[in-house]
């Protein structure tokens, strides 16, 4: 006989309470090491068992018993309403969702304003970068033209020489379309902020000097001024000439010529 | 845990009980009333048959159902049907005062606050209700041979041990051994037949 069906033959006098000292031991220790045939049985073992129950004879307890037990219920029933916290009006898992919805918000609020900020940066780097690449536009146009304008066979070459004998000549190429590109290399430092400005001088009679552009050479002395739409036709200039004046220019020279050409 | 598995299980499809017992967790009175009313009169029997005294059966039936009131979250019906585990609480309380008022033994002194574990109904006894079960019950038992009889009752009514009912039926304690076994398996068995 396996030991189940042993401890079996005493699940219903265990559930009894008959079994003494040594078996209801033994049994006990089968069923501690988690026999799940024997539990179920010892339940359906103390089912059977309660029936017994029914072998009394019927009696009825006195209403003064019913009257008693119900008073002390009621008593207690009340002294726990009144002790038990008072319940909010709004429900707890109502306040966590109005927390999270506020956590929520702010979060989203300052997330809003953080990228914001952070589309405004780019934007700002994008133009900053577009107006990068235009200028680099502009100076290669400038430059490509400079360069046209100086190897055209078609430009005239106007030499720039300078009233000190210890100055390099400037350079002059005039295109009659394309304008007019001044070089200059080594060319003394001006002072402050003046810069060189470029005269076109009328052969009219009495014509007065017509202003150009102004450039500052950089610390070589070198640079190159490109006139895209001169202010006078060719034919009708008879020289040209360079004066130092203060910076962003001036309508009439305020300074003696520095370097002078004329234009056949 | 416990009373939270009151909703309708195996066991105890969405009975008047299992309801009943769900609204104690509640300290709801009226449904205590109810169970008091279902039950009151079969657990009063059984205590008054063991102690043989109404105000002693009185104050021990109290206690039954004010314990089932205070404590009613540590009865799990998830595991079994309720009136069986009733009984079992009931019979229990009376046996502990029996043997506190005879002073005859103290073995289960210090088991008086402990609930009784839950039974488990046999799947044969689902359909069969309460008042035919005690009937049957009954009928059964008035088979037996009263020595029989006689050593079923001693155990369950005064819970005596095999071999304090040997001694008190001056009988071999294998007779008495067999008497209860068979007794009880037979009972088993016209239950089962009951179907």
């Amino acid at each position: 006989m396996s030991d189940c069906a042993k401890f079996r033959e005493l699940l219903e006098a265990y559930a009894l309470g008959a079994l003494d000292a040594p078996e209801r031991a033994a049994l006990e220790a089968h069923l501690a090491t988690g026999c799940d045939d024997c539990a179920k049985a010892l339940a359906e073992a103390r089912w059977l068992v309660s029936q017994l129950a029914y072998l009394a004879p019927e009696a009825a307890p006195s209403d003064m018993l019913k009257g008693r037990l119900l008073q002390t219920v009621r008593a207690e029933a009340q002294s726990a309403r009144n002790s038990a916290p008072p319940k909010s009006a709004i429900p707890f898992w109502m306040w966590a969702g109005v927390a999270a919805l506020f956590v929520v918000t702010i979060y989203s609020a300052w997330n809003a304003q953080r990228l914001q900020r952070d589309i405004q940066a780019t934007n700002q780097k994008a133009a900053a970068i577009l107006q990068q690449r235009r200028d680099l536009e502009a100076q290669l146009e400038a430059a490509k033209r400079a360069a046209s304008i100086v190897t055209d066979p078609a430009s005239v070459k106007i030499p720039l020489t300078s009233t000190d004998p210890q100055t390099p000549p400037l350079e002059v190429a005039w295109h009659s379309q394309l304008g007019i590109v001044l070089t200059g290399q080594k060319t003394p430092a001006l002072s402050g902020n003046r810069v060189l400005q470029l005269w076109l001088i009328p052969k009219a009679p009495g014509g007065k000097p017509i202003p150009s552009l102004t450039i500052r050479p950089d610390a070589d002395g070198k640079f190159v001024l490109l006139v895209a739409n001169p202010p006078e036709l060719m034919a009708q200039t008879k020289a040209l000439a360079i004066t130092e004046e203060p910076e962003g220019g001036s309508r009439q020279p305020t300074a003696a010529p520095r370097w002078v050409g004329g234009v056949s | 845990m416990f009373l939270a598995a009151l909703i309708p299980t195996a066991n105890c499809d969405g009975s008047p009980d299992a309801t009943l017992v769900h609204l104690l967790l509640q300290k709801d009175v009226n449904a205590f009333e109810q169970l008091y009313d279902r039950h009151s009169r079969p657990i009063y029997s059984l205590v008054l048959r063991i102690l043989q005294q109404a105000g002693t059966a009185e104050e021990v039936v109290q206690d039954v159902f004010l314990q089932l009131w205070r404590n009613a979250a540590q009865y799990d019906i998830s595991r079994g049907p309720f009136v069986p585990w009733l009984f079992t609480l009931a019979r229990n309380r009376a046996l502990d005062t029996l043997r506190l008022k005879s002073e005859r033994q103290r073995r289960r002194e210090n088991q008086t606050e402990e609930l009784p574990p839950v039974a488990s109904t046999p799947q044969y006894e689902q359909q069969l209700d309460e008042k035919r079960r005690a009937e049957k019950v009954r009928t059964v038992m008035a088979t037996l041979s009263p020595q029989q009889k006689k050593a079923i009752e001693l155990a369950y009514f005064e819970g005596l041990s095999h071999s304090e009912i040997a001694a008190a039926l001056k009988e071999p304690l294998g007779t008495v051994k067999s008497w209860i076994r068979n007794g009880l398996l037979r009972l088993k068995e016209e239950l089962q037949a009951t179907r």
